[in-house]
């Protein structure tokens, strides 16, 4: 715990003096206001209300409307943002937040601790499952003492709590707007008041979503950026020439294919980084379903693991955005153990563990279901469809819209497909809830769909997540990840490495470990 | 003049025979010029074509050969192409053929009915029933049948018009046969010309769909099809050029090939109406 | 007096059509895979059963499936076409935010393809056997024979990236600003690539029946009669022939409308125009139904209006045909 509040305490201190992480590049010119920013949101967001909707694209472009009460840097160190400071106590019981003053919403009233207090209890609790799961486990009371104070009472020790500020997480929402409505069906959704550095101009259905500079910015001087547009342009070669002919000025990992990263990233004027996701750290895996054959037997699982050349993956499919994933928790955040069970590509060896398992592959052919979210992703699907081929499992592609999927998976009607995990900072966030046997619930593609149980884990788990005492928590983690990866219960293939591709003379732009959902208000351009 | 000799008249309609009879001998020799499965790796990713002779049209990303895929290719679209029109005649013959027999009431309510499948855009409604039945040759083949039989019912039902007030149909009405046996003993082959000539045009046209139904990602994704290839291959055109180019080229001679292939059928079997084409 | 009646009873049928249509995708949407509310829990990137609850609930799927219906009907019969689940903005908004862009871009096409097409056709005709009729007989057959999409890749590959002269997406230049001729110009340099794309099979058509039908007539008795009489051969074309061929090609104009609007899915797509072909794209996936039904039904409004104009125009161009078969 004292490790905790040092953490806390080293952050606040180094924003204190001002030390802002300054950008890989650029940190010694001196920045420039003006100009407009090019960017592309693709898909197009349903809506930029980030309380309702935490979607990519939501988040990319909400995030410069909405602010949450931290961030989170690279490093996943606790950032201020619309909280200037903050402590826990010993007991890691009680949260205490203080709040920016002189903090105003688009439309001029006050942003108060009243706002936050609305977000928490009211808000985020009814129409945010990750928040309502987090508040009805651990959360007390939460109350606001003054108008610049808002204080959490947790009812058990919950070590990630304090990574659970993030824009995707908790986007605080003005009260005065939101009090007594209907959330969802509120018309406000469609004209968002934030407290961000940019406002919403206009948004033309189909072609772009227009934001101005906010005059009126709680951070002086700020932004310095006058405008961004967001396009939208639906086809994925489309946005690559987009960026190509200069009308775009940003491609956020994802926009184009891993194909066109390669080639963009070597045009003479444009700049490429991989940070900027450290808070997310989307680890890809392959989800078997545990309840039927031949998947509910773990040599069969075992063979899989083994079948799969990971490498060969990473290399020919996402075309070396990745890296191969040896355990659950991904190796860029907290937690991650390197003492698990390997799983080396060696066919001979899946072979003997299928004969071992004397499968009746006949009797038993699998359904396989690609993730519906592009062409890298079917090729995956192809590519394990001929190494499971190879080891003697019968193997049939079921194609499948996003719609589908969703169902499909959902209803775990399913024998095998892929997917891929956002970490949120801490294990217990953005991994338990895939292991976890209380998580085998239906109406969800995000839980332990796969239907693994084991109650060994299941206390693993708690325990780490209510321990106060970061080691603690590390051993807790470390024999989950050994028992998660001996009993495969996914397969876990390879960790992202997304990349922003962006025009040479765009100016701090990934600053934290939330990279471009960052409120761009400190973003210029060396033009 | 002989059938023979009035289609050998038409160049372009010889030249298409020679293409479309290519096309199937690949199609029915794939699996001993390719035994392996085309959605194998065989050679290093990404190969360019005429570069080593094992893989004379290249291999795509995952090292698949490209040959082996228009290859094969080639049976499922030339599948999907003949099936769904099948599907799709008997349909349209059925209705159409009803309809033009016995007129009246029965008849405006048939044309109704097609008018009404008219009325929804064709491509649109594939795409719907794709979707909705989840992507499948089977589901892909009703798609295309569904939105493709209502011209054949038209135009079948003009031809029962015009052929039941002839007097061979006349006089098997006055010995007594039965409609269903004047229907299709006495008129249907006689109207065989027309619909054969529109069926060998909805083969092209099917093979159309078929593939850009999998390029918008609605193929199946067992079948190694010349949509799905381009599909598959569009993200990196620029790069590698191959993987779309030679699929390409196949769904544009093949097609070229059946229209040739159609026309000359067109006027060799309707001399009169020689050098229409629609 | 008498085109009024056929007008009124035209425009009845279109109605009992136009519901017809909605009901049938209505009930069509039902069989698919997909409950709206987890497919936009899954798209949130969140959902449990609670949040699913509250998300049917809202869009009132918790009903019977004959409730729903009949309230949609009765919805649509009184203009409005509901709520999008996804973006929470009314259907109507969403279409008519994107129609302009599709009657645009289907009308430009549908014009440009009609124009060229006829023009190619006669050509083609009146010089049968030579050059230029082999020329364009033959281009023709290679339009007609290729994918769509095909030809949009290869030309923006060709004339937005190796030759910069067209714009290879989008409907306008964001954020530039312009207004009146300007904009309109610069609107029209944006719609180049995406028209030709989409115009090509249909120019290639028209310029196919075109010739055909105009070799037919200038065979019948009253050409070659006139021809016998010694009139020149271009006012043979301008007055006796073009009159009687251009008959077919305006019902298969009619036809076609549908398959421009079907057509525009996939040109919508790779030029990211803005328009409802891809909006219904889009739904579909999003398994957002009302905007999908909306799409459909004014897809349908549309070609059942082009028909009936087809129709009213045969009937100027030939009084001799009473109700269009």
């Amino acid at each position: 715990m004292r490790d905790t509040t040092k953490r806390l305490l080293a952050a606040t201190a180094i924003l204190a003096l001002g030390l802002v992480p300054a950008a890989a590049q650029g940190s010694a010119e001196e920045p420039r206001a003006g100009g407009v920013l090019n960017m592309i949101a693709q898909p197009e967001p349903p809506m930029l209300m980030v309380g309702l909707n935490t979607q990519g694209p939501t988040l990319y472009v909400g995030g410069q409307i909405y602010q949450s009460l931290l961030t989170y840097g690279q490093n996943l160190e606790v950032l201020p943002s619309l909280a200037k400071a903050w402590t826990v106590s010993d007991d890691g019981l009680t949260y205490t937040f203080t709040l920016e003053d002189d903090v105003r919403w688009h439309d001029g009233e006050p942003f108060t601790s009243a706002d936050v207090v609305f977000t928490a209890d009211a808000f985020l609790r009814e129409a945010h499952p990750r928040w309502r799961h987090i508040a009805t486990t651990y959360v007390d009371s939460i109350e606001a003492p003054d108008e610049q104070t808002v204080v959490f009472r947790l009812s058990k020790p919950f070590s990630a709590f304090i990574y659970a500020f993030e824009l995707s997480s908790f986007p605080v929402v003005p009260r005065h707007i939101y009090e007594g409505t209907d959330y969802r069906t509120n018309p406000a959704n469609q004209t968002p008041i934030g407290t961000g550095p940019f406002k919403l101009q206009e948004w033309r259905r189909g072609s772009y979503i227009h934001l101005v500079r906010n005059e009126d910015y709680w951070k002086e001087g700020l932004p310095l950026l006058d405008e961004l547009y967001f396009r939208i342009i639906p086809d994925s070669a489309s946005r690559a020439v987009a960026f190509e002919r200069g009308s775009v000025d940003v491609l956020r990992g994802g926009d184009v294919e891993g194909f066109e990263v390669r080639r963009l990233s070597g045009l003479p004027d444009a700049q490429t980084t991989t940070e900027g996701w450290e808070m997310y750290s989307p680890v890809v895996f392959l989800q078997m379903n545990l309840r039927e054959p031949p998947f509910d037997d773990v040599r069969i699982r075992k063979a899989v693991m083994h079948a799969l050349d990971r490498d060969f993956i990473v290399e020919n499919v996402f075309f070396g955005l990745g890296e191969p994933a040896t355990s659950p928790i991904a190796s860029t955040t907290r937690f991650h153990s390197e003492d698990t069970v390997a799983y080396p590509y060696d066919l001979d060896e899946a072979k003997r563990l299928v004969e071992e398992a004397g499968l009746d592959a006949q009797a038993h052919p699998v359904r396989l279901m690609p993730l519906p979210y592009g062409s890298q992703w079917d090729r995956l699907a192809e590519y394990v469809k001929q190494q499971l081929e190879d080891i003697g499992l019968v193997v049939d592609i079921r194609g499948v819209d996003p719609g589908g999927w969703s169902q499909a998976l959902s209803e775990w009607d399913f024998d095998v497909t892929f997917n891929f995990t956002y970490q949120y900072g801490d294990p217990a966030l953005g991994v338990a809830r895939h292991y976890l046997s209380s998580n085998i619930i239906k109406g969800t593609p995000f839980g332990n769909n796969q239907g693994y149980d084991n109650p060994r884990v299941d206390e693993l788990f708690l325990e780490a997540a209510g321990a106060v005492d970061l080691q603690e928590a590390a051993d807790a983690y470390a024999e989950a990840q050994t028992i998660l990866t001996d009993e495969v219960a996914l397969g876990w293939l390879f960790e992202m490495r997304n990349v922003t591709i962006m025009r040479d003379d765009v100016r701090n732009l990934v600053r934290t470990g939330i990279g471009v959902n960052e409120a761009m208000d400190e973003v210029w351009l060396d033009r | 003049m002989s059938f023979l000799r009035l289609f050998a008249r038409n160049k372009g309609a010889v030249i298409g025979l020679v293409i479309l009879g290519t096309v199937v001998a690949i199609a029915a020799a794939a699996p001993l010029l390719y035994p392996e499965d085309p959605w194998r790796s065989v050679g290093r990713p990404l190969l360019p074509p005429f570069e080593n002779l094992r893989f004379p049209l290249g291999t795509d990303m995952l090292g698949r050969d490209i040959a082996a895929g228009i290859a094969h290719g080639a049976r499922v679209s030339l599948l999907i192409g003949l099936v769904s029109t099948s599907v799709a005649v008997l349909i349209g013959v059925g209705l159409g053929a009803v309809a033009g027999f016995l007129g009246g009431r029965l008849d405006d309510l048939l044309m109704r009915f097609t008018e009404f499948f008219q009325t929804i855009p064709a491509f649109a409604m594939a795409i719907l029933l794709v979707a909705i039945f989840t992507p499948s040759i089977a589901s892909i083949i009703l798609a295309i049948a569904v939105v493709s039989w209502p011209p054949v019912a038209r135009l079948v039902r003009g031809e029962f018009l015009t052929l039941r007030s002839r007097e061979f149909v006349q006089a098997a009405v006055v010995i007594g046969q039965s409609g269903p046996r004047i229907m299709f003993s006495q008129i249907l082959p006689n109207a065989m010309s027309p619909i054969i000539v529109a069926g060998s045009l909805m083969v092209a046209t099917a093979i159309l769909t078929e593939s850009s139904l999998s390029f918008l990602g609605l193929g199946d994704r067992n079948m190694m099809s010349w949509g799905f290839m381009i599909g598959a291959a569009r993200t990196m055109l620029r790069d590698a050029w191959w993987m779309s180019v030679f699929p390409g080229l196949a769904i544009l001679l093949t097609v070229l090939a059946i229209n040739l292939v159609g026309e000359g059928l067109n006027d060799a079997m309707n001399p009169h109406l020689r050098g229409r084409r629609a | 007096m008498r085109t009024l009646e056929f007008l009124a009873s035209r425009l009845g049928k279109a109605v009992l059509v136009v519901i017809g249509v909605v009901v049938l995708n209505f009930l069509l949407i039902q069989l698919a895979p997909g409950d709206p509310a987890a497919v936009l829990a899954g798209e949130a990137g969140a959902g449990d059963e609670l949040y699913l609850a509250q998300l049917r609930e809202q869009f009132g799927l918790d009903r019977p499936l004959h409730v729903q219906l009949l309230s949609y009907l009765g919805n649509v019969l009184s203009g409005d076409l509901g709520y999008s689940y996804r973006n929470q903005v009314p259907v109507l908004e969403l279409i008519a935010d994107r129609l302009p862009a599709t009657l645009l871009l289907t009308g430009s096409a549908f014009v440009f393809s009609l124009v060229l097409g006829v023009l190619l056709g006669i050509l083609a005709a009146s010089r049968r056997g030579t050059a230029a009729d082999t020329v364009i007989m033959t281009g023709a057959l290679v339009f007609y024979a290729t994918p769509l999409f095909w030809i949009a890749l290869m030309a923006v590959l060709v004339f937005s990236i190796y030759l910069p002269w067209l714009p290879p997406f989008d409907m306008e230049t964001i954020g530039a600003g312009y207004t009146g001729w300007r904009r309109a110009l610069d609107i029209a340099h944006h719609l180049v690539l995406p028209t030709v794309t989409l115009g090509l099979f249909f120019t290639a058509t028209y310029a196919r029946i075109t010739r055909a039908s105009m070799l037919e007539v200038m065979s019948l008795d009253f050409v070659k009669t006139a021809r016998a009489k010694g009139v020149q051969q271009g006012r043979i074309i301008r007055r006796h022939v073009l009159r009687n061929a251009i008959l077919p090609v305006f019902t298969l104009a009619s036809v076609q409308a549908g398959q421009l609007v079907g057509g525009a899915v996939l040109t919508e797509t790779v030029f990211a125009w803005p328009g409802i072909g891809r909006l219904m794209f889009d739904a579909l996936f999003q398994r957002d139904y009302p905007v999908l039904l909306g799409v459909f039904l004014v897809t349908a409004i549309m070609v059942v209006l082009v028909n009936l104009a087809a129709d009213l125009l045969y009937r100027i161009v030939d009084p001799r045909i009473e109700t269009a078969a």
